[in-house]
């Protein structure tokens, strides 16, 4: 029970992170946390059954359900080219405003549309 | 011609060439962008790929055509796996429809990028990646499939967003980046949920695992389904789920603006439709979005005339619009689950709106994208005589003009363009609900709005307005621009006339044949009344609308607080009002 209350205070971290914090970095943060929080997940649920890695080769028995770690490995993979991307569009935002602050950028974009 | 489509390739690989041939098609354009940078070869590279991505793809659907038109389907595994660990996808007539709506509207507005920009090998490899994930969405029969779909989706359109380069974009971009993956993460959430209850991963054996277990996988089951609904409704932007849309849209480049309100929002819905017969408590969760649908667009309707952006404005009516078409949508899919095959009426409605909104959207995004660059001008209140700066700019005859009339009589559903069809087919499936009055009255801000929007066309009054002598921009008129506008204007026209036909066709090709569709009757008195009450209501509703106390009420709308919170907030909201609904019926 204690390790599903560990991954989901992990999620709640980044979901504070997310909504709480108003640096686009910081939020970019959240995002990877809850991501990785859904991934242990998975794989901690995945691994309770069995104990030998998925490789299927004669004498290879017992082993775990290799479909949640694949799903996570394609998870993991999306989930860095999402970050890549955040990271990437919070970046030309610093450049066009000089702020990190998400209320500071939306204001400074706003005067500059008027 | 089958037969030697056959002798080229089975039924289930040419079920596979609308995913892989935009891919190819991009692979193509990334070398041009890779090894070639400038110069004809690369033009010559991109615009093959664009070939063999957006053009190529309607041979395969004209030959499995014949297939989807006679009931049949291809159920097949990518890469013949066992069916334990592979991804099954269906080809049949939800995702032929699904595929031509988005290839007609995608080739046009690719069309329309070669000359009003974005330009360029790297925006066409991202434009068509984000076509083949959308023909991927729309055979997906795979819950992780579809996770992976969604997020190729998305990612392809936030870059397609910022390619307006314009700063408003980025921070657009950034917020629907943040909310959609925060919600696929929820995505996620559900997948682990259904995957530990019955350990896979198919709509249909996830649907036969469930029916094996006692309380049909109790609450487990119904949170795992509200989460995996709410992450799709984000993308569809019913409300209250909408807040990323409008900026998104509305700072995009137009071409991009065009696919975007025209097909993205749209292919996802379809796809979940799936998911949702499936699965037991999905009929609930249709009708709770036909409910949402409905107030989404009288909603939609009523922020979209206080606009005072054009684009901003046609992006609230794309909320509006695909509101009518969650409406039947849901209605459709919560008929079809409990058994009763007027369900196929409302869904083809459903999609028949869906596709002509596609078509007159895209019209409407892409000449008002014209108008609007060529004037310098964005502000509703402040363009006038766009038709004479088009003029100046090189348009000899006033195609934009008459492509953006098109539109807008199509989407204030005038006979006999194709809106008028379309609408006209869903108030005949909703006639008796509540939900028509809804959309009865959206129809009436419909026209109001789109008479205001017309004013940019107006000549200008004198002293107020561009003058349309002075200062022109270096603006001129492009012949791919034009063929683009031309051909979706014709579209809209010609799917208008046929509109009745069509329609049977798609319950045909949506029942696979069972259910047959009534007559659709267009011209007789009461509807050709009906539309000429509409009109007149929407003319004394802009009138009211241009008042002192509109003109203050239509400022609070616009100038309401938006911030990036709202948008979670809404997200928690959807997402809770889904597991409670879905708990109470199923639980009571």
């Amino acid at each position: 029970m204690i390790d599903r209350i560990i991954v989901g205070l992990i999620f709640l971290v980044g979901l504070w992170g997310l909504i709480g914090k108003r640096n686009l970095i910081k939020k970019v943060f959240g995002l990877s946390i809850i991501n990785a929080a859904v991934v242990i997940l998975f794989i901690m649920e995945g691994g309770k059954a069995g104990s030998s890695a998925p490789i299927l080769e004669p004498g290879v028995r017992d082993i775990v359900d290799p479909v949640p770690q694949a799903l996570m490995l394609t998870a993991i993979v999306i989930g860095v080219c999402v970050t890549a991307l955040a990271l990437a569009m919070a970046y030309r935002l610093y450049k066009a405003t000089g702020s990190f602050d998400i209320d500071e950028v939306r204001e400074r974009l706003d005067d500059g549309h008027r | 011609m089958t037969g030697i489509a056959e002798s080229i390739m089975s039924p289930s690989d040419w079920a596979m060439m609308p995913v892989a041939l935009p891919l190819l098609g991009a692979a193509l354009s990334l070398l041009a962008k890779a090894f070639i940078k400038k110069g004809p070869w690369a033009s010559l590279f991109e615009y093959l790929g664009a070939f063999v991505g957006l053009a190529l793809p309607w041979l395969a659907l004209a030959v499995l055509a014949p297939l989807v038109l006679s009931g049949g389907s291809v159920q097949a595994i990518i890469g013949s796996w066992s069916p334990l660990v592979g991804i099954s996808f269906r080809f049949d007539g939800l995702t032929w429809l699904v595929d031509m709506l988005g290839f007609s509207v995608a080739g046009m507005a690719w069309l329309y990028s070669v000359g009003a920009g974005p330009k360029g090998p790297a925006f066409t490899t991202i434009y068509l990646i984000q076509a083949s994930a959308l023909a991927a969405t729309a055979a997906t029969t795979d819950l992780f499939n579809l996770f992976v779909c969604l997020e190729v989706l998305g990612m392809a359109s936030y870059v397609l967003v910022t390619s307006s380069e314009k700063p408003g974009a980025f921070l657009a971009a950034f917020s629907y980046l943040m909310v959609s993956a925060a919600a696929m993460v929820f995505f996620l959430l559900g997948v682990y949920g259904l995957y530990r209850l019955t350990g896979t991963l198919s709509y249909s054996s996830i649907a036969a695992a469930l029916a094996l277990l006692p309380d049909g996988g109790g609450y487990t089951a119904v949170v795992s389904l509200a989460c995996i609904s709410a992450a799709v409704a984000l993308r569809v932007a019913v409300m209250p789920l909408y807040g990323w849309l409008p900026d998104a849209h509305a700072l995009a480049p137009h071409a991009v603006s065009a696919v975007l309100s025209g097909v993205l929002i749209k292919t996802p819905l379809f796809a979940l439709s799936r998911f949702l017969l499936a699965m037991p408590g999905g009929g609930m969760a249709g009708q709770l979005f036909g409910y949402a649908g409905a107030i989404t667009a009288l909603g939609g309707v009523i922020i979209a005339l206080s606009q005072k952006d054009a684009k901003r404005l046609l992006a609230y009516h794309s909320i509006s619009q695909i509101g009518y078409v969650v409406s039947a949508w849901g209605a459709g899919v919560s008929a079809l689950s409990r058994g009763e095959a007027v369900g196929y009426a409302l869904l083809s409605a459903a999609f028949l709106h869906a596709f002509y909104h596609a078509l007159f959207k895209g019209l409407l995004f892409l000449t008002v994208g014209t108008a609007t660059d060529a004037a310098a001008e964005r502000d509703v209140y402040v363009l006038r005589g766009a038709g004479a700066i088009l003029k100046k700019s090189g348009e000899r005859l006033p195609f934009t003009l008459l492509s953006f009339a098109v539109g807008a009589l199509s989407i204030s559903a005038l006979p006999p363009f194709n809106g008028f069809v379309s609408k006209a087919a869903l108030s005949y499936v909703l006639k008796g609900r509540w939900e028509y009055i809804f959309l009865f009255i959206a129809g009436i801000g419909t026209t109001a709005s789109f008479i205001k929007l017309a004013g940019i066309f107006a000549p200008p009054k004198r002293g107020a307005g561009i003058a349309a002598a002075s200062s022109l921009p270096g603006y001129t008129a492009k012949k791919t621009v034009m063929t683009a506008q031309a051909v979706l204007a014709l579209a809209c026209v010609a799917s208008g006339l046929a509109g009745p036909w069509f329609y049977r066709f798609v319950g045909r090709l949506l029942s696979g044949g069972h259910y047959s569709i009534g007559v659709l009757r267009l011209y007789d008195l009461d509807s050709l009344l009906k539309t000429g009450g509409i009109v007149l209501a929407g003319y004394v509703l802009y009138k009211l609308a241009l008042t002192g106390i509109g003109k203050r009420i239509a400022a609070r709308i616009r100038e309401r607080p938006r911030g990036f919170h709202g948008l979670f907030a809404a997200f928690s909201l959807g997402l809770g009002g889904l597991t409670l609904w879905i708990s109470f019926f199923r639980f009571q």
